[in-house]
């Protein structure tokens, strides 16, 4: 029972970070058409910028500036690369942002080269917040619940209750209409760019000390975010939140829990193949939970994109 | 207003030239003779091995610009009908007692097949969407069969990967495919039969509409095609010699791994096909060729050629989307003019010291880089066949006088190259 | 006898806002059928609702006497219907030439075939250049469709539409953004290549509507407040008042 109490905080913390990184890649989705590969590689620059700033002003410092550079560079990537390349049509933005990750990557090892860096979480989070059973849950941890609630709140607020979030709102589906009612659309989609790729930011520098910081670390969550919307649905921020929080904890019970398929085979009547090391059929038969937790993700969009193409809160339209 | 590069449209024999697409022979020819001549040129077992490389990777990326020049999809996750192809073969060849009967030479058709067959399978729930969505798609899938490759041991292999053994049957008129200039003949003869038929594919229906398609969906719509089944077979068709590629590159290796199906394999095949150019039939092959000669020379020379390569794309991406078959064919105008050689100085003016320029920025990468990660104590570096203290002033200031008068020149004389161009793109008598 | 195109009792709301409200309508096969109405009428939807872009919220559409309840634009296209677009939907990348033999390769069969080469065919060909003759851009045939004038490329549309041998053909505001020469020119080209044909056309000009029309229906606000002959229209009071107006009196 305790078990599962620690392991709906893990999970929660793995789905507010997934979904601190997929909100801001669906918002950019329904807004600007736009599809940023790379927008996993703005998180890992912001792990390796907050590391980097830790060394010489600690690591609250880090959590400041870090995501105000990522956001700058994002609006910068978004006024002279993704303007430029914008005529061309959606696919080679694709294309665009793909090239612009695996630049990022190969930019990161060459500054900083190809080992993980010791970003360490700050010394004053480094305690055990409660035991559960035995388990500590690290304050840390805590932490990174209460930074990712207070983020999302802040975004609903800003987009809900202030002019800006409703121009911006009004901007995701009439770009058009609201540029002729006098606003200047083009620096709101810079603007929405630099948000959200500081969220990403934000969500690196939070997620450094706990998931590592290395230069595969982009490319490890990316494709993760990415099955993340389209299960959501793309352009769906509530879908975005209800997915992020389903393959988190989806993942993480997984990995906890050793459901075996031997198991589940034997109560259907199946007999196990003995010995089972010459069997055709061993790869089945010894599937573990924790062996396919990271691919769980990839095997519930595939049934989503069966029988729900549009996602669980997608629009037909999109 | 009559234009003299469009074809006469009453001269019936220039009409039905026009109309028919003629297949023009002679490249096809000229490829065939120097497959077969390019190992009596290129003797060493080692260069024989990159045209082999190369080979594979021409087909592997013509079947990928079936998809993405001309469906106009985008898949990032297409290396497994490659891989899947390639590991069916070689568990054709390990069951050598069994398929004896079958000669080497036809084993692609089953890489082929396997290829084929998972295509169809993904392509039944991911062909309703194009652009951005189906390439979300295609990265999920890929990296889910990518993932399940490692835990399906029994096909797969798992960490280690399938070997085999290509010599498994009976010789084929006398070749056993010791020798790696039999196993080049082999890729060679696929090399052509595989471009030839994904060419003429693109002069069918079919290949017709997924033209359509692409570039309007709604119109092709109402034109009776499903824009769906469109996509569907292309993707299909795609798959197919994706396994064709994979099943070679069993052949020539003897050993696959699920390094072949990975994303990182997808995203090298995408760079390859855009580098070479999406929207010409030749710009993969040429993308193949220079980027596997590149790949083997670069990556002897320096480890941050990943950084260059990243830079040249992105910088493709965002100047020159056509690739470099788009470069090359920006000048068939000049060419159909004659004024191309009006080009040679103004080129050789500006590109050049534009080239000097990037190798005086690359000097500057690669110093900084081995000041900044090298071995404490290991101050000395080799660069362009020179061994230099990389901590020391001399160097740097080389280098940067070497940028700097580099990008400065090409910044002076770029204007009259850009008069030239268009001087040389203007009919006589009008002035852009 | 059968109505090539029957619309009944058909209603479309987005969302709440209804914007058709009830369109009951009968085409007789061979007529030449003009919707006019202002702006925001509701004439673009109804096309769509004709030519499956999205489903109706209530009510049937039945061409030749078969429901298209469902039916994607590609089936409905196979069916015989076959519509022009308002904002020029060509294929910019490919030349004129293969533009229209593109229209033509289902409607001679071709299907999903893979294996024939499509330059070897006589008939397409020949079909091609027929249509070319007919719309009158043989002189155009090589170049990109992307770089003809407007007006060329409306006719391109038009014989792009016409190709596939549909029966029922619907255009979109064919002459819009055109000058007077050109709509002249266009008006003539319509009124020979749907010879024998049902169309059904969207159009704001009065001039090529009482020109080509055979039935006018008057669209206001998502209702059909007239139809009949052009005569009768025209004449009609609740007509002049929502819509014609001062533009009358200059027909």
């Amino acid at each position: 029972m305790d078990l599962i109490f620690v392991n709906l905080i893990d999970g929660l913390v793995t789905g507010l970070l997934l979904f601190m990184l997929s909100a801001g890649l669906t918002l950019i989705f329904s807004m600007m058409g736009v599809l940023n590969f790379a927008h996993a590689s703005f998180y890992m620059l912001g792990a390796y910028f907050a590391f980097q700033i830790s060394l010489a002003v600690g690591f609250w410092m880090g959590l400041l500036i870090a995501p105000l550079i990522v956001g700058v560079m994002g609006a910068g990537v978004e006024r002279y690369g993704l303007r430029r390349v914008h005529q061309y049509g959606h696919v080679p933005e694709l294309i665009f942002t793909f090239g612009l990750a695996l630049l990022i990557e190969e930019l990161v090892q060459f500054v900083w080269g190809k080992n993980q860096m010791p970003y360490s979480a700050p010394d004053i989070l480094q305690f055990t917040a409660f035991s559960i059973a035995g388990n500590s849950i690290p304050a840390y941890k805590i932490f990174m619940i209460f930074i990712s609630i207070f983020i999302f709140i802040g975004l609903l607020w800003v987009l809900t209750r202030t002019r800006v979030g409703m121009i911006i709102q009004a901007a995701l589906t009439y770009p058009k209409t609201v540029e002729s009612l006098g606003h200047n659309v083009p620096l709101i989609f810079m603007g929405v760019f630099g948000v959200g790729t500081a969220l990403a930011g934000l969500a690196g520098v939070i997620a450094g000390p706990v998931l590592g910081t290395f230069p595969g670390m982009a490319f490890v969550l990316g494709s993760i975010v990415f099955v993340t919307i389209v299960i959501g649905g793309l352009g769906s921020l509530w879908g975005a939140l209800v997915a992020s929080l389903l393959i988190g904890w989806m993942t993480t019970f997984a990995k906890s829990y050793n459901f075996r398929m031997e198991d589940l085979l034997s109560s259907f009547g199946f007999i196990k193949p003995e010995p089972i090391w010459d069997s055709k059929w061993r790869d089945l038969w010894t599937i573990t939970s924790p062996q396919i937790a990271d691919i769980l993700p990839y095997i519930l969009m595939v049934l989503i994109l069966i029988f729900r193409p549009y996602g669980l809160f997608g629009k037909r339209d999109a | 207003m009559t234009d003299q590069l469009t074809t006469d449209p009453a001269k019936p024999a220039q009409r039905m030239r026009a109309g028919s697409m003629t297949i023009p022979l002679i490249p096809w020819v000229v490829a065939a003779i120097l497959l077969c001549l390019m190992p009596y040129i290129f003797t060493a077992n080692s260069a024989i091995t990159i045209m082999n490389q190369m080979a594979i990777t021409i087909i592997f990326a013509l079947a990928y610009n079936m998809l993405l020049g001309q469906g106009g999809m985008l898949s990032f996750g297409h290396a497994v009908y490659a891989g899947v192809g390639g590991f069916a073969c070689m568990h054709i060849m390990n069951m050598g007692d069994f398929f004896s009967g079958l000669p080497l030479p036809f084993l692609p058709i089953f890489g082929g097949l396997m290829g084929m067959g998972l295509a169809t399978i993904v392509a039944s729930f991911s062909t309703r969407n194009a652009g951005v969505v189906f390439a979300m798609i295609s990265l999920g899938v890929g990296e889910l069969i990518a993932a399940c490759s490692v835990i399906i041991v029994v096909f797969f292999g798992g960490e280690e990967g399938i070997s085999g053994d290509r010599t498994y049957g009976l010789p084929f008129f006398g070749v056993e495919f010791l020798q790696q200039v039999e196993v080049y003949y082999l890729i060679a003869f696929w090399l052509l039969l595989s471009a030839a038929l994904m060419y003429l594919y693109s002069r069918t229906p079919l290949g017709r509409m997924a033209n359509a398609v692409r570039d309007n969906p709604e119109r092709a719509e109402f034109l009776g095609y499903s824009a769906r089944w469109v996509r569907f077979y292309s993707f299909v068709a795609s798959g197919f010699f994706a396994g064709v590629a994979g099943a070679l590159f069993a052949i020539n290796y003897e050993i696959l791994t699920e390094e072949n199906l990975n994303t990182t394999q997808s995203g090298a095949i995408l760079l390859v096909t855009f580098l070479g150019g999406v929207g010409f039939f030749f710009g993969p092959i040429l993308g193949a060729i220079v980027f596997t000669l590149v790949q083997t020379v670069l990556s002897l020379q320096t480890e941050l050629w990943g950084f260059y390569l990243g830079i040249i794309f992105v910088a493709t991406v965002m100047f020159f989307p056509g690739g470099l078959a788009g470069l090359i064919m920006m000048h068939v105008p000049a060419l159909r003019m004659g004024k191309l050689g009006r080009l040679t100085v103004p080129y050789l003016k500006t590109l050049l010291p534009a080239a000097i320029g990037m190798m005086g920025a690359a000097a500057l990468v690669e110093m900084t880089f081995h000041v900044r990660h090298a071995a404490t104590g290991d101050h000395e570096m080799t660069l362009f066949w020179t061994t230099f203290d990389s901590h020391s002033l001399t160097p740097w200031l080389v280098a940067i006088a070497v940028t700097a008068a580099g990008f400065a020149i090409t910044r002076a004389t770029a204007p009259a190259m850009l008069d030239a161009w268009n001087d040389a793109n203007s009919a006589d008598g009008n002035v852009k | 006898m059968t109505a090539a195109l029957e619309l009944d009792g058909l209603k479309k709301s987005f969302g709440k806002t209804e914007i058709i409200r009830g369109v009951d309508l009968a085409i007789a096969s061979g007529e030449r059928h003009a919707i006019i109405g202002p702006n925001g009428a509701g004439k673009s939807t109804l096309f769509n609702l004709i030519t499956g872009r999205f489903p109706q919220t209530e009510g049937a559409i039945r061409l030749h006497g078969l429901d298209l309840a469902g039916k994607a634009p590609f089936e409905i296209n196979r069916m015989g219907l076959s519509r022009s677009f308002q904002i020029t939907n060509i294929f910019p990348k490919m030349t004129v030439f293969e533009n229209v033999r593109c229209s033509l390769l289902w409607s001679m069969g071709y299907r999903y075939n893979f294996w024939s080469m499509v330059g070897r065919s006589r008939a397409l060909t020949e079909g091609a250049d027929e249509i070319l003759e007919q719309i009158n851009l043989t002189a155009r045939r090589d170049l990109p469709a992307g770089v003809l004038s407007y007006a060329e490329q409306r006719a391109l549309e038009i014989g792009i539409t016409i190709a596939g041998g549909a029966d029922v053909i619907m255009l979109d505001e064919p002459t819009a953004g055109m000058s007077h020469s050109e709509t002249d020119y266009i008006v003539e080209l319509i009124r020979i290549v749907t010879e024998g044909k049902t169309l059904i056309m969207v159009e704001h000009d009065m001039g090529v509507v009482f020109g080509l029309a055979d039935q006018i229906s008057v669209l206001v606000y998502g209702e059909i407040i007239a139809t009949g002959a052009p005569e009768e229209v025209r004449a009609n009071a609740r007509v002049q008042e929502a819509y014609l107006g001062a533009a009358l009196e200059d027909h």
